[in-house]
């Protein structure tokens, strides 16, 4: 039961109080622990295609969505991540924490 | 509009700022050879130095200022061998420096006036370019390693051989803010060869609900394998330098490279060997030491106008929020006072900060001295320590700009006569060197500069001599020791043989006094014959607000000055007034006060109230009295100076608008003072003074 969530194409430091608020108002409809059984494992799954430009704000910003989220007792998954957010991640040594079960795309 | 008319009209708005950026590079390029020159080797002074060449060359490209642009880049030049350390700054090349960064200052004012270059310019240049050519050409790169041996030169000589780096990088708080983005460091650094084993600190990033968005939370740690210098590595981080804690150092190559040829090898043992460390300091709120010569972020420009208007404004909101206030009373509806009295307050805290906004310490202007008197001592052949203390004494910025042409001017004077040749010193038993010290610190409501000297002093005769012959004394006139010496600050006065390009034309000394006297200021020397001199300077602190007390004469208000009362006296409780070789005196805790009878003074015609006041002053080291009628407290007094009419007025510095409209003047207190403990048979009223 997850609603279809996907990230801003951008994800820089000038949008960073907006994509803030966004992301917390996501942690927020997540359903809490006692309603439904939540299983530590069960993912947010966060559609990342969109995204077309990122800096090291934006970056932050999903570590700490992650964060949020595994607080919940969820997991972030960001599926089908744009090249720019792969290479970024690649970059910063974010891969495993961030695009961990990922679809490969070719 | 075209593009070109849309570049150029951002050239022409944008250039004043350029101008007034670049010349700040210049002043802190100068301050950093100064300082170099006690601390030769300091690497990050070096570094500053580069950046800031660095800085005015890129700016002027941008502004299409080519002269500019190719003359720096030589400085640059020179200023990269030093800062790597190929080159050692010896005196030489700092006084060539300092004498190129006085060229760059004439091209930039040549861009500002857009005034075309002159064959004659050119040649100069020229000249200057084939010195520094000649510096930093001759030895170029070697492969020597120094003798410092901190330092992995191998790795960085050898062109074109991979070298393995290992890099931990603490990214800065601000950094986000400040518009510098870690991420393509990063990817610029992977673009010079190839990142391995990135680690980043994702779990010290907080939730969403605590992370400041615009915060940066980052650090790293990463291998580099490269063949780029050590140099175009740290150029990655050449702008966020004063904001993170970086580290880069060479290590040996990770196992599984293979053959790794012999240039590696050394790589190896020149890392081992030192394993090379540099941490830039970290920029923090709680303020540690950081290079000189960089750029606080904590501040803001503002343009000097649009500061003066707001104080020109808070001034009348001072007088409006009084007028408001007096009514308050007389309506005397409770909750009115009350809400006038808050606005009150307020604004006296406005008043009180945007006062503030105004001062700057004035350690920058005597900054300003080191390089004259550096350049001055080595004209006259003189050797000179200077000394510099209390620099982060503030003063009002209009004050600043108007002290430094004379405090210049009493600097050469004191190294010109004061201060005698290393050969005449040691003949009369001192050290070579000379001392001069500049000295500021806040007293009583003024600021006190203080310009001292370990030279021969004032010569009296000759003083007494020259004032007798320029008719300035009548001859058999008697003057204390005190008031010999302070003759030269009369016009026209100047005991120099010669003149000098310095001094000594004879029209410096009284100007300078003239110009601290319109700050509303004093300037008094004092001297001991062998031993030096002191010239001691007094400048108000603020010019356009104070505290005022409020006090009346009869019908008339005049306003006190509240940093020079010291207290109240009913004289009742005085002993009776007595004359004392003419001077009127007083009794107060058993210490004889001289009184001032404003009544008198100024011929106010009402009758003395039965119970008078005696307000005890304070100006400088005097203490004096004056009786008033009534007390009437305590009020925030908006300077307006007084018309040019009355500027032969002694006694009275300007006035102010009361809450009910009528005018209050305000006391001069330091010539109040002299009045107060002046000798005269005669007690001539102030009035007649002004015709």
């Amino acid at each position: 039961m997850s609603a279809s969530y996907s990230l801003p194409s951008e994800l820089t430091i000038y949008a960073a109080n907006a994509v803030r608020t966004t992301f917390q108002e996501w942690v927020r409809q997540l359903p809490k622990g006692r309603r439904a059984k939540a299983r530590p494992d069960k993912p947010l799954v966060v559609d990342a295609a969109n995204v077309m430009e990122i800096d090291a704000a934006g970056l932050q910003l999903l570590i700490a969505l992650a964060r949020s989220v595994a607080v919940k007792k969820h997991r972030l998954e960001l599926s089908q991540p744009s090249q720019t957010l792969r290479n970024a991640c690649t970059t910063f040594g974010l891969v495993a924490v961030l695009l961990q079960g990922a679809e490969d795309v070719p | 509009m075209s593009e070109s008319d849309y570049d150029s009209s951002f050239i022409a708005e944008a250039l004043p700022a350029f101008v007034s950026e670049a010349r700040e590079h210049l002043q802190s390029l100068e301050q950093l050879l100064l300082e170099l020159e006690s601390r030769p080797g300091d690497r990050d002074l070096l570094d500053a130095l580069f950046r800031s060449a660095h800085t005015i060359k890129g700016s002027a490209g941008i502004f299409g200022i080519d002269d500019v642009v190719a003359f720096t880049h030589h400085v640059e030049a020179l200023l990269e061998q030093l800062r790597s350390g190929r080159k050692e700054l010896t005196p030489d090349l700092s006084t060539l420096l300092l004498k190129c960064s006085d060229q760059i200052h004439l091209l930039i004012d040549a861009a500002q006036t857009q005034q075309p270059d002159t064959a004659n310019a050119r040649a100069i240049r020229e000249e200057f370019v084939r010195q520094l050519r000649a510096a930093y050409e001759v030895e170029g790169m070697t492969a020597e390693p120094h003798a410092d041996a901190s330092r992995d030169v191998a790795a960085e000589s050898i062109a074109g051989a991979d070298a393995h780096w290992h890099i931990d990088v603490r990214f800065g708080p601000d950094l986000l803010r400040n518009g510098m983005d870690p991420l393509s460091i990063l990817t610029y650094l992977a673009t010079l060869g190839q990142l391995s084993d990135v680690a980043c600190n994702s779990t010290d990033i907080p939730d969403l609900d605590t992370i400041d968005p615009e915060s940066c939370y980052l650090a790293c740690r990463f291998g580099l394998t490269t063949d780029a210098s050590r140099e175009r590595i740290e150029g990655a981080f050449s702008f966020v330098r004063d904001e993170c804690v970086v580290r880069i150092e060479a290590v040996s190559p990770p196992a599984g490279l293979g053959n790794a040829p012999p240039a590696a090898e050394s790589v190896t043992a020149a890392g081992t060997a030192a394993s090379n460390d540099r941490e830039v300091a970290e920029k923090n709120r709680e303020g540690q030491i950081k290079a000189p010569a960089a750029d606080d972020s904590r501040y803001i420009r503002v343009q000097a106008e649009r500061l003066d208007h707001v104080i020109n404004v808070v001034g009348e909101l001072v007088i409006a929020s009084a007028g408001a206030a007096l009514l308050a009373r007389e309506s005397k509806h409770r909750r009115l006072i009350e809400s006038t009295q808050l606005i009150d307050d307020l604004v006296d805290e406005i008043r009180g900060g945007a006062l503030q906004l105004r001062m700057v310490p004035i350690g920058d202007t005597f900054a300003r001295f080191r390089r004259t008197v550096r350049d001055t001592a080595a004209k006259l052949g003189k050797e000179i320590n200077l000394e510099v203390s209390g620099g982060d004494t503030e003063l009002d910025k209009s004050v600043v700009e108007h002290i430094v042409d004379p405090l210049m001017h009493l600097v050469r004077n004191a190294l010109d006569h004061g201060i005698e040749t290393p050969a005449q010193r040691v003949a009369a038993g001192k050290l070579p060197a000379g001392t001069l010290s500049l000295g500021a610190c806040h007293d009583s409501g003024s600021i006190v500069i203080r310009i001292v000297d370990d030279g021969r002093g004032i010569d009296r005769e000759k003083v007494l001599q020259r004032a007798r012959e320029r008719g300035l004394v009548s001859s058999d006139s008697s003057l204390t020791d005190a008031q010999t010496v302070n003759l030269i600050f009369e016009p026209g006065f100047s005991t120099a043989e010669y003149v000098t390009d310095l001094s000594g034309r004879g029209v410096g000394m009284d100007v300078v006094r003239q110009n601290i006297e319109s700050l509303r200021g004093t300037v008094v020397v004092s001297s001991t014959p062998g031993k030096g001199s002191c010239i001691e300077i007094r400048l108000p602190l603020t010019l356009a607000i104070i505290d005022g007390f409020l006090v009346s004469i009869g019908s008339a208000k005049f306003i006190l000055p509240l940093v020079n009362v010291i207290e109240v006296v009913e004289t009742e409780r005085l002993p009776d007034l007595s004359y004392e070789s003419g001077r009127m005196v007083t009794q107060v805790r058993g210490q004889l006060l001289p009184v001032v009878d404003l009544r008198t003074l100024y011929e106010l015609d009402s009758l003395p109230a039965e119970r008078m006041s005696l307000v005890v002053l304070q100006a400088g080291a005097l203490r004096f009295g004056v009786m008033v009628d009534t007390l009437l407290g305590q009020h925030q007094t908006v300077i307006k100076p007084l018309a040019r009419i009355f500027s032969g007025l002694r006694g009275i510095s300007g006035s102010t608008i009361l809450g009910n409209g009528d005018v209050a003047l305000i006391f001069d207190v330091a010539a109040l003072s002299e009045r107060a403990t002046k000798t005269s048979s005669k007690r001539s009223s102030l009035s007649r003074e002004i015709s």
